[in-house]
């Protein structure tokens, strides 16, 4: 039937712009802006319990957190200065969301362990890398990038290895490491693919 | 006259797999080559044929770039593309049933 084929062929095209914009939202900046400020904020501690650096751990995570949510949350601010909206489809969607959650989950328990004086546990290093692996996991089926399922196993590996450090020091420059080969790695690639108009 | 015209489909969309690259690229704006042959699921040079197709018929731009030395082609959506791309979907609307196609009951309902 005519009508079947053009309904087949309406969706096929909805299917590919979805794709489209699923590939352009995992391609956006964010993760290399991310990926670079939490290795900053790891490295800065690690200098500071070494005694190579001045700037408290509290002061360097508050930049180093609040500056890539403000870059993330660009779209928001723009949209209330009535800038111009791009709207995406469903799968996008559901990417960002997936982000925007861990990126909140993160935060408040960082927030929360660092009130409570938790931080010398050292486990909280092993909750992000797991919660990093769930997030490219996840993202390597929405976004149709199946590398992106390898940087996941890679997170999870991370995670066993920093649990297995978590009492010490040298747990931060391994997170950092992992932030800037696994976060900000991938994230710099998929800017790469999409060229310099990225962001959109 | 009748509501649809059989010979204004686009004969450059009417390939799948250039209608993918088209579509494609109008959700993701820009995309190198590899991105665009992995969605769409083809070969290099299968890619290579499409894509150089859709240059020439002015639906797509390529700019190419050095990064890390090694060269880079990115493909983006041009006006005419974007255009070409509505027009062809409004064609495919155009054949179905006013309604909006509703599906029929299935068998055993009701």
């Amino acid at each position: 039937m005519i009508e079947d084929q053009a309904r087949e062929d309406i969706a096929f095209i909805r299917r590919a712009i979805e794709e489209g914009g699923a590939y352009a939202t995992a391609s956006s900046p964010d993760m290399l802006v991310w990926g670079i400020a939490v290795a900053i904020g790891y490295l800065g501690t690690y200098g500071f319990i070494r005694g190579w650096s001045p700037v408290a751990p509290r002061a360097l995570w508050a930049a180093c957190i609040g500056l890539p949510w403000l870059f993330s949350l660009r779209r928001v601010t723009s949209r209330f200065a009535g800038g111009e909206v791009t709207m995406h489809g469903p799968m996008a969607q559901a990417l960002a969301m997936l982000w925007l959650g861990c990126g909140i989950f993160l935060t408040t328990l960082g927030i929360a362990t660092i009130l409570a004086g938790e931080p010398r546990s050292g486990w909280f290093g092993a909750v992000v890398a797991g919660v990093m692996g769930i997030g490219f996991f996840a993202s390597a089926w929405l976004a149709r990038l199946p590398w992106l399922r390898w940087v996941g196993i890679a997170w999870w590996l991370g995670e066993l290895a920093l649990f297995a450090l978590r009492h010490r020091v040298e747990a931060l420059p391994l997170a950092a490491a992992l932030m800037l080969l696994l976060l900000a790695g991938p994230g710099y690639l998929l800017l790469r693919r999409r060229g310099s108009r990225a962001g959109a | 006259m009748t509501d649809f015209d059989h010979a204004a489909i686009d004969e450059i969309l009417h390939s799948r797999v250039r209608l993918a690259i088209v579509a494609f690229l109008a959700g993701a704006k820009t995309a190198d080559f590899t991105a665009v042959r992995d969605a769409t699921k083809t070969t290099d040079g299968n890619a290579s044929i499409h894509l150089r197709k859709l240059e020439d018929a002015g639906y797509l731009a390529m700019r190419k770039r050095f990064v890390a030395r090694k060269p880079q082609t990115l493909y983006s959506l041009t006006e005419r593309g974007r255009k070409a791309l509505l027009d062809y979907v409004a064609h495919l609307e155009a054949l179905l049933p006013p309604s909006g196609g509703e599906p029929s009951e299935p068998e055993g309902n009701q």
